[in-house]
């Protein structure tokens, strides 16, 4: 990761939060706000890059861990968050809106309309607003910017958010099953062509080219899935026999997505956050943009396992990538 | 329910027994069967899209001189008879079929085709034109069907979560550039690519944009499609897919209660805040339960929140205008 150069100012730049039409600029103060359990602070860059398997750099834009902000770089996907449920939230978020605007919805997360990070039901952040929540359930989460959002979440605007239960324990949800090891898969495609926009492309009309999304590269949690996400520690697991692996399994695309475990069972035990009534038994997942799915695998035979995740074509099914990375079990 | 009541109930809906596909839907369960009519009519137009573009359509329509996409949505009663008249205002053949339950065979130009069948299976349904498939469906010829399961008037299938209200969500993606094809009876010969996604036949307007909470236009104001209720007010959402293209869809605030998929019923309920919803013709039914907003600190019991599609391609219009696609608004009064 480096620091790109462009980002948000490629062609088509209308000169500014200006620029943009149908956003609702906003910074008001946070509604029966308290001392909070935890607070998270965000900023946004809008020169990050990432260097895929070909040698090419493709910008992407994110949020940084500080308020600090503008044409820089960042960390890919952009910093989790990760709190204990029960725990009152601050999420501190600063956005030079003189720039560009953007918000975080916290995907999955239900709070009040003003904390809910949707430009049009409340506002897009100018300035710093703290959004406040209370965590109910634990499970695995994302958040994401809401402001054009087909552009910005596509140029990689999101992070994990991962509610842990309320004594800290390593399980998957309050009193469910225990794990040793975590994977937090974020898997998502990228059309390179979309990569060079400015931040309210489209939003005044015309033909962004928004409705037609043609990827050609295909990522777990920001490591190409070509090649690096086979190796990469970041992706890759390795686990001992008798240990217990929890994969958090986030379809960060677009695109419908199967995963295939290379024959590895796992147990379903959670989606979106929310505890299955009965646990499912699976060698693969299919999932449409946005789903969480928490796996709990309990490998017993020493191997390599190349897992991949098929991206789909939205008419015709068709396979149009494919992202591999590996859980080794020793 | 006496049949006095029954009549009274469909009076109310002004169309001789059968409810209307407004969202606000009060079914009343009636203890006899009864003889369900309707009579539609397919005629075709242009429905002007949210960038201007006016884009070519047909659809199942109350009269000959008006064109409704979707068609009007039906409800009716496990065991009742419908008898259903179609009359084709078009020089070009169409049908209506509910697979599973009914195929009028082909209605040729200027030919009306009365038919009959039993409400035999309760679930929610499209029907639509299985001829020149997928061409006529995509162009519009399609509505929702439900049966509800007899004597209940709160449930989904004998022994389902109850809910209070039900609506219809019927998903459509348009490639103008296929409408145009087969206005002049051409066969499209390009890639589906898709400019335009409704949702019960309406785009979404943000605030400013013109046409913003008109109910005939937003698709975020329309009463048939925004979900709108008090705490408690668990509303049945029967999802139906008419268009091309598999979607995700993410509700803010609640997580639904996911009961079907395709018209099979899950082997256990889920809480999901995305749900999958297959291309050409795929179905789902969820419950929106209208309960506090959990992670709401301090705790809220009103608020206006969305419903989209989380493939967000379709929250565009032209290729641009987000905020301008398949979407719609959750109110919490």
């Amino acid at each position: 990761m480096g620091m790109g150069s462009g980002g948000g100012m490629g062609g088509g730049m209308g000169g500014g939060m200006g620029g943009g039409c149908f956003t609702y600029p906003g910074a008001p103060a946070t509604p029966g706000i308290v001392t909070p359990h935890v607070t998270f602070v965000r900023g946004v860059y809008m020169g990050g890059s990432i260097r895929m398997d070909d040698g090419r750099n493709v910008t992407v834009w994110g949020f940084t861990d500080g308020s600090s902000g503008g044409m820089m770089g960042g960390p890919f996907p952009s910093p989790p968050i990760r709190v204990r449920e029960g725990q009152i939230v601050h999420t501190r978020f600063t956005n030079q809106g003189m720039m560009w605007l953007h918000t975080i919805h916290h995907h999955g997360i239900e709070p009040s309309s003003e904390n809910d990070g949707v430009g049009h039901t409340s506002f897009d952040v100018d300035g710093t607003y703290t959004y406040q929540w209370r965590a109910s359930h634990a499970g695995t989460y994302f958040y994401h910017c809401h402001t054009n959002t087909v552009l910005h979440a596509e140029m990689g605007m999101y992070g994990a958010l991962i509610v842990d239960p309320a004594n800290g324990e390593r399980r998957a949800f309050s009193n469910g099953p225990a794990y040793d090891v975590e994977a937090i898969w974020a898997c998502d495609e990228i059309d390179s062509s979309w990569h060079s926009k400015s931040w309210d492309a489209g939003t005044c009309g015309g033909d962004a080219g928004l409705n037609n999304l043609n990827a050609d590269y295909f990522i777990i949690t920001g490591i190409d899935g070509k090649t690096s996400a086979l190796t990469d520690p970041r992706v890759a697991v390795t686990v001992n026999r008798g240990q217990t692996l929890l994969i958090r399994y986030i379809n960060a695309g677009y695109y419908p997505q199967r995963l295939d475990l290379s024959g590895l069972s796992a147990s379903i035990v959670a989606s979106d956050g929310r505890a299955l009534p009965t646990p499912v038994t699976v060698t693969s997942v299919r999932t449409t943009s946005a789903e969480r799915y928490d796996l709990i695998l309990k490998p017993t035979v020493a191997g390599t396992y190349t897992v991949v995740v098929n991206y789909l074509h939205w008419v015709t099914g068709a396979v149009r990538g494919q992202a591999r990375t590996r859980i080794t079990v020793k | 329910m006496r049949r006095r009541d029954f009549l009274k109930a469909g009076a109310a809906g002004s169309l001789g027994g059968l409810a209307s596909g407004l969202g606000l839907l009060n079914w009343t369960p009636r203890a006899e069967a009864a003889l369900i009519a309707r009579t539609l009519y397919i005629t075709q137009g242009n429905i002007v899209q949210p960038d201007g573009v006016s884009v070519f359509f047909k659809g199942f329509s109350a009269t000959n001189a008006t064109l409704k996409v979707p068609g009007l949505s039906m409800i009716v009663q496990e065991g009742d008879t419908v008898r259903i008249s179609v009359t084709n205002t078009l020089s070009t053949s169409h049908s209506f079929v509910i697979d599973g339950l009914v195929d009028s065979g082909t209605i040729v130009g200027g030919q009306t085709k009365t038919f009959e069948f039993a409400a035999s299976k309760p679930g929610s349904y499209l029907y639509y034109d299985k001829l020149n498939a997928p061409y006529n469906r995509l162009l519009g010829l399609h509505g929702g069907f439900a049966v509800m399961p007899g004597l209940s008037g709160n449930q989904l299938y004998a022994g389902s979560p109850t809910f209070k209200k039900q609506y219809f969500w019927i998903f459509n993606d348009i490639d103008p550039v296929w409408n145009e094809r087969l206005r002049t009876g051409a066969t499209p010969t390009t890639a589906f690519i898709p400019r335009y996604f409704t949702l019960n036949g309406r785009s979404q307007r943000p605030p400013g944009a013109p046409g913003y909470s008109d109910p005939n236009i937003d698709a975020g104001y329309n009463p048939e499609t925004k979900l709108e209720g008090y705490i408690g007010d668990r509303s049945l959402i029967r999802v139906l897919n008419a268009g091309h293209c598999t979607h995700s869809m993410h509700w803010h605030a609640n997580h639904v209660e996911w009961l079907t998929a395709n018209g099979v019923r899950r082997p256990a309920i889920w809480l999901k805040d995305v749900v999958p919803l297959d291309n050409n013709m795929g179905r789902a039914d969820v419950i929106y339960p209208f309960e506090p907003p959990p992670d709401a600190y301090p705790p809220v019991t009103m608020g206006h929140y969305v419903m989209h599609l989380h493939d967000e391609q379709t929250q565009t219009a032209g290729g641009g205008l987000y905020q301008f696609g398949a979407a719609t608004s959750i109110m919490f009064k």
